[in-house]
């Protein structure tokens, strides 16, 4: 920090310390003890419920597809729970967890028995003793529905092109060989289904980014386990290293009817996990999403929700997380899945706060929020060195450009439901 | 034998507790406290089953010529206007025992003054002899001040003597009146089947009532002698104002009747309309001005007023199905109000304000009191009167029992209990609903100690909401053994 | 005189660029006639990437290419052309800023070595690998 600040000016922004921290190489969630148990345990419980959520939106995307009656659609084949990783086990292209390329043991198993017995996966469907894919489908959603206005990376303008238009034609024509009632009404309205692949794009989008975030998250635990992180930057400094190697990992979206692959999004469309998926993904989902219904009710007429996209701010790093709790709120279902797989010390820790077992739930949402913020500041700083200069730099001017790209990206936490305040004081839990 | 076992019990309760060896721990004594009382409460159950529902006049008398000399004689005895009231009575102080939560100050005088209250109140509904009512009447004031003095609240100091000063005067009030009823109807004593007013000048009848009237006037309260009520129900700590608001209000009403209306049956007629408009005028003051507070034990204490207000119309009425309402709803009233406070109680624990600026989203289900916030919902709807609780059924007896006689005055109460629901929508939308206060909202937990008592009475509320003969049948026979002794009157203010 | 291609080829500071070239495909375009201005990174600038990040580019040729062509921009811009404009557009069709009020930086690089001509365009010598956004 000093170092900077020898060469600059401080800062005078209403988050001046926090820019310092992040001029310093640190993160935004201060750097304690505590906070790296929090977030290393949640990043944990987070990536075994993410390796379901990744298996399934491809499985939707490539299989299910345009199923009009998509029932099963959360139920996994076994295909798809071996489906190796790539960046993870011995098949990896570039390994960056030590373990299994296929789904984790830990989420087989809570697959086979849930939380209450071990049974048929209708019953355990139905009775909501699942991983709730909801919540994948809600991230996925504020992707596609921001997609458009965020105007980040090729990837959604292509869904526009003709080129895609043409892959998805023949991709849906083949899927409706047959089957004249579905194809008739294709025929009627085209765009429908047009429509439809354009959000399974998405879903195969949001999977092949997840795929790349769940070996990641297992990684910083089995090091954390180790006693490998010092600090808190040294867990964002993982991610931030992280990002730069997965970058260039190709997007796209195949489909796979009767055996036969079809491209509708090519890899060869040179779209890339950092462009393509990692920063729209942190846009629309950390920043962005959209209002859950809930115990609050939004009137829009009431200007209760902002007239602009760009303007809204529900995402992780705003949330208010105490309506959770109340069902079919997809934070919630994410609190619900990350419940069953929190690491011993991390319950203990729950145990002795608050209301002990009883709002474990809020207290993993707020231990969720401040990891994401970590991740948060691992993306800034992984753009500040892609885009601009190194922290140590001797040149004030570049340092004075950094300066100012951290303050735009503070004052995005300058509205009154952002939570970087709340985050800096421990007992907000 | 059982209404003097009702009466003793307590007492050598508060023997046992004044004498226990130190050191001794609050939870002892408060077990102690809880068995004397559970006791009485089941006996009181056991006179209910055994109460003969075929006879209208006292029951389980007990007689013991006590000082002739005076007239004062020791005479207990139940009927279906006390018997409800004594089971409300255990019920509520067992009640009040669980509702001040974990740390009690000075834990032996507390528990000591709460089996004395719980005596007091049986000793003056059992009495049946007007000196010794008197006695128990006045006896409870000591422990109530203290209760408020000891354990109250921020103002703890003015509200117990403003309640010693209002009570006091409505004891020497109705001592006057005892004493004149006595004396100059020439009863060879106080027992209430000595006592015939008959043969009194219609104006001493009209200034003995009056006395009566204002002394429990005060007590119900009455608008315009209700000033000590806010203050106190306020500042005394949740289990006094249950005690306070649930059981001893209603030896005001018990009194009216009792008093008023059984040993001056020919003058009642004269005061009815002007007792109707002022019941009117009661109910009407107490919802309204429930709509303007922001405290919210001190909306309830206010919604009290304008409760008790629908007794005194229905007694003014005096027709045999507004008496039985009059009644049911000293019952209902107790256990609504009683939950009421025993939630507030709890949500000012827990948050530590009962400022409704101040409280919000009290539901959420894992931050919040779910479980108070849902009971306060149940308890809000019981005292607005939705059909299917206890509130509904003595509401409607007395509506539909005093319309044929004040008509006008009915009218105006069925608006003012529509006024009820209006404030109560206020309290549980800002307690209850909306979004929970992320910099305040962490509360402590509501412990099973205090939602079991909460549910007792959720589950009486709604049960004789359900079954409301259970309320009835054991008041009915008296009521209307009383009616008929007045119906004659009743007839010509009806043709008027 | 020389091609693009050949410049880097007998350039010892380019080998990883030109690695990345000849796996990318990209020979033969920037052979033809252009003309093109060249962004060249040296293998210093590739290594301060952090770890990874080549390998997966190297097993990912589109998009591996579109990181070269990021650094590529049509027609031939000499330092004296870049000093008037402010950012010029990439083949890749992304934007690339250009600041020349101090040193002669584009983006977050800085040119160590400007104007080298060759017979299908221009290189200037860049000490970082630029990247969109």
């Amino acid at each position: 920090m000093t170092q900077t600040l020898t060469k600059i000016s401080p800062s005078n922004h209403e988050f001046a310390d926090i820019i310092h921290r992040l001029e310093a190489g640190g993160s935004m969630l201060p750097d304690t003890p505590e906070n790296l148990m929090q977030i290393i345990g949640i990043y944990k419980a987070y990536a075994v419920p993410m390796d379901f959520y990744w298996r399934d939106l491809l499985y939707i995307a490539e299989k299910v597809f345009l199923n009009p009656l998509p029932f099963f659609k959360y139920f996994l084949p076994q295909e798809y729970l071996d489906l190796k990783n790539h960046y993870a086990g011995d098949t990896a292209d570039l390994r960056v967890w030590r373990g299994c390329a296929e789904a984790h043991p830990e989420l087989i198993n809570f697959i086979e028995k849930g939380e209450t017995i071990k049974g048929s996966k209708l019953f355990h469907h139905l009775w909501h003793d699942r991983i709730n894919m909801e919540f994948a489908e809600a991230c996925m959603r504020a992707m596609y529905w921001h997609g458009r206005d965020m105007g980040m990376g090729k990837f959604d303008s292509y869904l526009d092109s003709d080129e895609y238009k043409h892959n998805a034609d023949v991709a849906i024509k083949a899927y409706f060989k047959g089957n004249p009632a579905m194809l008739g009404l294709y025929k009627l309205f085209p765009e429908m289904f047009l429509e439809q692949v354009r959000q399974l794009s998405y879903y195969s989008n949001l999977g092949l980014f997840w795929e790349v975030m769940c070996p990641v998250f297992y990684e910083m635990s089995d090091i954390y386990d180790e006693g490998g992180f010092k600090d808190v930057s040294d867990a964002m400094n993982f991610l931030v290293n992280g990002i730069f190697a997965i970058a260039g990992r190709p997007i796209y979206h195949h489909v796979y009817i009767d055996g036969k692959c079809y491209e509708i999004i090519s890899k060869s469309k040179g779209f890339t996990w950092l462009y393509e998926a990692a920063l729209p993904y942190v846009e629309a989902v950390f920043y962005r999403t959209s209002p859950f219904r809930g115990t609050k009710s939004y009137n829009a007429q009431a200007k209760q929700v902002p007239e602009h996209q760009k303007d809204f701010h529900y995402g992780i790093l705003y949330a208010d997380v105490f309506p959770v709790g109340s069902a079919g709120i997809p934070p919630t279902l994410l609190m619900d899945d990350m419940l069953h797989f929190l690491p011993d010390y991390l319950k203990e820790y729950y145990q002795k706060n608050c209301r002990g077992e009883d709002d474990q739930l809020i207290q993993l949402g707020i231990t969720f929020q401040r990891s994401m913020y970590n991740v948060t500041s691992a993306v800034i700083q992984a753009l500040r060195t892609a885009l601009l200069y190194p922290l140590d730099d001797e040149n004030p001017k570049h340092l004075m450009k950094n300066r100012q790209f951290f303050e735009a990206q503070m004052d995005r936490f300058k509205r009154p439901e952002a939570r970087l305040k709340d985050i800096q004081n421990p007992d907000y839990r | 034998m059982t209404l003097s076992l009702i009466l003793w019990l307590p007492l050598i309760g508060v023997l046992i507790i004044g004498f226990f060896p130190n050191p001794v721990k609050t939870n002892t004594l408060r077990n102690i406290t809880t068995l004397f009382i559970f006791i009485t409460l089941c006996l009181s159950i056991y006179l209910l089953t055994q109460f003969n529902l075929g006879i209208s006049k006292i029951q389980f008398t007990e007689y013991l010529t006590w000082i002739p000399q005076i007239g004062l004689n020791y005479s207990l005895g139940v009927d279906g206007l006390s018997l409800p009231l004594i089971f409300l009575n255990g019920l509520l102080t067992l009640i009040a025992i669980y509702s001040i939560g974990e740390k009690v100050e000075r834990p032996r005088l507390y528990y000591a003054l709460m089996l004395l209250i719980n005596s007091g109140i049986s000793g003056a509904l059992m009495a049946d002899n007007l000196l010794f009512f008197l006695i128990f009447y006045e006896l409870e004031l000591i422990p109530f001040y203290l209760m408020i003095a000891i354990w109250g609240g921020e103002k703890k100091g003015y509200a117990s003597i403003k309640f010693l000063l209002y009570t006091a005067v409505s004891g020497l009030l109705v001592l006057a009146a005892f004493l004149g009823i006595t004396w100059f109807s020439g009863s060879a004593s106080f027992d209430y089947a000595d006592i015939n007013t008959m043969a009194l000048s219609a104006n001493t009848k009209f200034i003995l009532l009056t006395l009566l009237l204002i002394g429990f006037g005060i007590k119900i309260p009455l608008v315009p002698l209700h000033t000590w009520l806010p203050d106190s129900y306020v500042e005394a700590s949740p289990a006094t104002t249950i005690l306070l608001g649930g059981i001893l209000a209603k030896l005001g009403t018990y009194g009216l009747i009792r008093f008023g209306l059984q040993l001056f049956p020919d003058t009642w007629k004269l005061v009815a309309p002007g007792l109707a408009l002022i019941g009117t005028i009661t109910v009407l003051y107490g919802a309204l001005v429930a709509i303007a507070q922001r405290d919210i034990k001190r909306m309830i204490a206010y919604s009290s007023i304008g409760h008790m207000g629908y007794i005194l119309v229905a007694c003014a009425a005096a027709t045999e199905l507004s008496l039985l309402g009059a009644v049911a709803q000293m019952v209902s009233h107790g256990l609504i109000l009683a939950l009421l406070f025993h939630l507030v109680g709890i949500i000012e624990r827990k948050t530590g304000t009962r400022d409704l600026d101040q409280l919000n989203g009290l539901m959420n289900p894992i931050r919040g009191l779910p479980l108070t916030s849902a009971l306060l919902i149940g308890a809000g709807m019981a005292s607005a009167g939705i059909p299917g609780l206890v509130g509904f059924i003595s509401e409607f007896i007395i509506f539909q029992g005093s319309f044929i006689i004040f008509p006008i005055a009915t009218l105006i109460c069925i608006i003012a209990s529509g006024l009820t629901a209006v404030y109560f929508v206020i309290l549980l939308n800002r307690t209850c609903f909306g979004k929970l206060n992320n910099k305040l909202a962490y509360y402590p937990q509501v412990l099973l100690l205090e939602k079991i008592p909460a549910f007792v009475l959720a589950t009486l509320i709604l049960f004789l909401g359900i079954q409301p003969q259970y309320l009835t049948r054991w008041i009915e026979p008296t009521t209307d053994h009383l009616i008929a002794t007045l119906t004659p009157i009743n007839v010509e203010i009806a043709q008027k | 005189m020389p091609t693009i291609v050949d410049i880097a080829v007998n350039n010892d500071n380019f080998k990883t660029l030109v690695t990345a070239v000849t796996v990318a495909n990209l020979v033969e375009v920037l052979k033809s006639p252009g003309p093109f201005t060249v962004f060249a990174p040296t293998d210093q600038a590739f290594a301060k990437l952090p770890p990874g990040t080549i390998t997966t580019l190297v097993q990912n040729i589109p998009q591996l290419s579109r990181i070269l062509t990021y650094h590529v921009v049509p027609g031939k811009l000499m330092k004296s052309d870049l000093e008037k404009v402010n950012s010029v557009i990439s083949v890749e069709g992304s934007p690339i800023s250009i600041d020349c009020s101090d040193n002669f930086e584009v983006k977050n690089a800085t040119v160590i070595m400007a104007d080298i001509e060759a017979d299908n365009g221009v290189i200037h010598v860049i000490d970082n690998v630029i990247l969109m956004g």
